[in-house]
């Protein structure tokens, strides 16, 4: 699945079956194809590569920030947000029909960098919960220079979460997992929720900012 | 059929207590007569009229007039001319050979004999006696607690059951304590008998310690009484399992009624390591027993592994540093107000 070409020589007809060029000076490149057929080059040199944050499907994409972005936005059509501060409404109108990690992943672009911000909707021992949180496209050390906020509201009622962005290192699951992130029951959802209309549709307002510590 | 329209006569009837004691201190906007802590069963007046005497069943005994105790009584409903009893079962009114009249669940309970002529009872209503009592209206039972209010029988016992002259019931959480009473002789009783925790002013800053908090009962709680703004609070902080694992819950109830309790608002805060949860919102009004306020997940909520991440140390210890703050904020008569069903 992921062949490794140690020398560059290529046959034209293989050449254009990248998307990419291949260079073709002597350092060693390897060549990561995931099962969408998506190719792409990594310059080992920088940095190890991340894996694709796009949680759910079986992506086993690799690359440097730049690249996963493009791969992001064009294979996964994600959204990209730019600024620091947000605000999203999460609605479901029959909530209890919400899956197991369903779940929501958006980008933002501020400070020269990008963020994942993900919304899901998950079972914790059969308790129907909802998380929400930041993880940084990038590494540890620089990860714990930002602190995000996050904020539910509705009914009279607010939620907030200031925490640490994890880097994207820890996959999706292991932070969801940790619970390192704004989570709520759904009943306290459904409070969020709740208007003088009685429906129970999940209708969540969740707003949020990012800035840098240091 | 002719209405009657009721004559009040002044009669002193003393009631019997037989659901534990019900006290009052002196009320501070209530027009009626205070009653002084520790008599059981203070005696009242009474409005009476010879129909309404009529209704009085001879078996159970019931009393239409304040205070106190939820005597079983009979009354009625007219949309299916039912004998409506206190406890909300369908009754009727039956007339033995000799017309002596017995609300239904008597009538079981004698074995169909009437206690007045010992005739065996058959199975006939008295329907002109339920037609008589479905026009007439009563005061509602907390009159002397304030209430000006006048109602058919049917609609009584629900009004009653919301009647904002009512008397609490004793906030404390943990076995059910059936005390009720104004909210002064509440916080009395809170402190005196339950030995809460009092405290003035309107911001605090506690540190819950377990030492070994994998031990977590369920439902193992604190209650500490906030005065502040001329009015008293009750913060609860409380370990239990919730489905998905042993969660730590905080949140505020207003010692009052629904609609003041929204001109306030409080914020609770936890955290640690660069984190932090912050929960806002409105107290629940002690109307709404503890169990509910829990239930619904309307407070600040964490799981155990979240608590004993932001105790710091070794994390083995339970070490929560849960600081708040009480305000005066009025919500918007929408916000605040929903209290959605999760029957379903």
């Amino acid at each position: 699945m992921e062949p490794r070409i140690n020398h560059l020589q290529i046959e034209s007809q293989v050449h254009e079956l990248l998307d990419y060029p291949v260079c073709t000076n002597q350092i060693t490149s390897t060549i990561y194809q995931c099962s969408n057929d998506y190719t792409g080059e990594v310059n080992n040199d920088k940095e190890k590569p991340y894996n694709c944050p796009y949680s759910g499907s079986k992506c086993t994409v690799t690359g440097d920030i730049r690249w996963l972005l493009q791969h992001l936005r064009n294979d996964h059509h994600v959204e990209m947000h730019d600024g620091r501060s947000f605000s999203h409404r999460y609605v479901h109108h029959n909530p209890k029909h919400l899956h197991h990690a369903t779940w929501m992943l958006t980008l933002l672009d501020c400070y020269g960098r990008q963020f994942c911000l993900y919304f899901e909707a998950f079972h914790l021992k059969k308790t129907p919960m909802y998380i929400a949180y930041m993880q940084f496209m990038g590494d540890e050390e620089e990860a714990t220079s930002f602190s995000y906020i996050l904020e539910i509201s509705g009914n009279g009622r607010k939620m907030t979460w200031q925490g640490v962005p994890r880097s994207i290192r820890d996959s999706h699951k292991t932070v969801r997992d940790s619970q390192d992130g704004l989570i709520i029951t759904r009943k306290l959802a459904m409070f969020f929720s709740a208007d003088n209309t009685n429906s129970k549709e999940l209708k969540l307002k969740i707003s949020g900012r990012i800035w840098r510590e240091h | 059929m002719e209405t009657e329209s009721m004559d009040c006569e002044s009669s002193t009837r003393s009631i019997s207590n037989d659901n534990g004691t019900y006290h009052f201190s002196s009320t501070k906007n209530h027009a009626a007569a205070a009653v002084v802590t520790n008599i059981v069963g203070p005696t009242t007046t009474a409005a009476a009229t010879s129909v309404y005497e009529l209704l009085e069943c001879p078996v159970c005994t019931f009393s239409m007039y304040p205070p106190i105790h939820q005597v079983k009584f009979c009354s009625f409903d007219s949309s299916s001319l039912a004998v409506v009893p206190a406890d909300d079962t369908t009754q009727f009114y039956y007339l033995c050979h000799n017309g002596h009249t017995l609300c239904s669940t008597c009538k079981v309970r004698v074995h169909n004999r009437c206690p007045t002529c010992r005739q065996e009872l058959g199975d006939i209503r008295c329907l002109a006696l339920e037609k008589v009592a479905e026009s007439l209206e009563l005061p509602c039972k907390y009159y002397n607690l304030g209430c000006p209010e006048i109602f058919p029988y049917y609609s009584k016992l629900k009004h009653e059951s919301l009647c904002n002259f009512r008397p609490y019931s004793c906030p404390y959480a943990g076995s059910e304590c059936g005390v009720v009473g104004d909210i002064p002789f509440l916080v009395s009783h809170l402190r005196d008998d339950h030995k809460v925790d009092m405290h003035a002013g309107s911001t605090f800053n506690h540190r819950y310690v377990k030492s070994n908090p994998r031990e977590v009962e369920n439902a193992t709680w604190m209650l500490t009484v906030f005065q502040c703004f001329g009015q008293y609070f009750c913060l609860h902080f409380e370990a239990f399992q919730l489905g998905m694992g042993p969660v730590y819950m905080a949140f505020l109830r207003f010692m009052g009624d629904e609609e003041e309790a929204r001109s306030y608002s409080y914020s609770l805060e936890v955290g640690g390591s660069g984190r932090k949860l912050t929960w806002e919102g409105a107290p629940r009004s002690i109307r709404d027993s503890h169990r509910k306020v829990r239930d619904s997940n309307d407070g600040l909520i964490i799981q155990r592994n979240m608590a004993l991440f932001f105790s710091g140390g070794d994390r083995k210890e339970l070490k929560l540093r849960v600081t708040g703050k009480i305000w005066k904020e009025q919500h918007s008569p929408d916000s605040g107000l929903c209290i959605p069903d999760l029957s379903s």
